[in-house]
């Protein structure tokens, strides 16, 4: 991770040479993460080259494939009724490979009830078809509240849902993971898959805002 | 409400309490974080440890150290702290090889050590 900025260049200027990478000190973190990966690494119980592919691996996920899945239910309801029935397979079809052994729930947002999810107690979250999980949803405020007032949860990224629908938070779990499949906005019948994926936002699939479509903006 | 909240409520158990406004935080990890992310799954997919006990491990720590560190730093305390117990690694060898890995930076100014 250290690159260091070789190159040569003329020295007939005057900026100071910090290099681009500072090379400072690990932190101690820093330090007994390289010192526990590489124990182990020299003991055998796996190689370095796992580590750097699953960085790739965690590199590759991103909400996009979220969307994906997202847009292609909303065009396509035999797809749809499949990927409610089974989160997992249903984004397995469409070649989302899930790299641990979490199962997916697909939570559908109806006119009647708006899904939420969160993590009560830590950060689990469904990574394969999402990436990483933002700060916000590891931390206190977001998984404390989210479970008891869900409304003013919502209220505070903007979201203002009607009191007759009904709000349903779902506690993700080590194994069981949940993704909120959000309503297809209205006006939206001429957009194709590609365009339809391009609203769906991460947010939108955690629950805290629905799919918004603004016909100027696009 | 004295101390057998200690017991009813390990420190990970916070759904349901009261806290303040949800701050949209959000960061890029480090290179350092995003390895301890590839390392726990890694561990993970060879049955070393896995997250329920990744869970657990962090739990563990206690609720000053969950207040103080980083998501990513009680993760590799935890770690440490499970690889212990399982035999696997000892705090001496940890600590051994920690040097080491800080040796490899000698000749660098050490500005920032927390």
């Amino acid at each position: 991770m250290s690159d260091h900025h070789h190159h040569d260049h003329d020295h007939d200027h005057d900026h100071d040479h910090t290099p681009i990478t500072v090379d400072e000190m690990p932190s101690y973190f820093d330090l007994m993460e390289t010192a526990v990966r590489e124990l182990l690494v020299e003991r055998k119980f796996f190689r370095a080259d796992e580590i750097r592919r699953q960085i790739e691996v965690l590199d590759s996920r991103t909400p996009a494939l979220g969307a994906k899945v997202v847009a292609r239910a909303w065009t396509d309801p035999a797809f749809k009724s499949r990927l409610l029935e089974n989160g997992r397979t249903g984004c397995e079809e469409l070649g989302i490979t899930f790299y641990d052994d979490t199962q997916l729930i697909v939570l559908e947002n109806t006119p009647e009830v708006h899904n939420l999810i969160v993590c009560t107690l830590c950060s689990c979250y469904p990574r394969p078809v999402l990436g990483l999980p933002p700060d916000w949803y590891k931390l206190k405020p977001y998984r404390a509240r989210a479970v008891y007032e869900p409304r003013s949860v919502l209220e505070e990224f903007g979201t203002s849902i009607p009191d007759d629908v009904e709000i349903r938070v779902s506690d993700s779990t080590a194994i069981i993971r949940y993704l909120v499949l959000p309503m297809r906005p209205d006006g939206t019948e001429h957009l194709n898959e590609t365009q339809l994926a391009d609203l769906v936002t991460r947010d939108a699939m955690i629950g805290v805002i629905q799919v918004a479509y603004n016909r100027e903006a696009v | 409400m004295g101390t057998e909240n200690l017991v009813r409520k390990l420190p990970n158990d916070i759904g349901g309490d009261e806290a303040g406004k949800i701050e949209r935080v959000e960061h890029v990890l480090l290179p350092w974080e995003k390895r301890c992310h590839a390392l726990a799954d890694v561990l993970d997919f060879h049955k070393i440890i896995n997250t329920e006990e990744k869970r657990r491990g962090v739990e563990s720590l206690g609720a000053e150290m969950i207040g103080e560190l980083s998501y990513y730093e009680r993760w590799i305390v935890a770690f440490a702290n499970i690889l212990f117990q399982k035999g696997i690694l000892t705090p001496g060898e940890l600590a051994m090889k920690m040097s080491e890995v800080e040796g490899r930076f000698s000749d660098v100014p050490s500005t920032h050590h927390n």
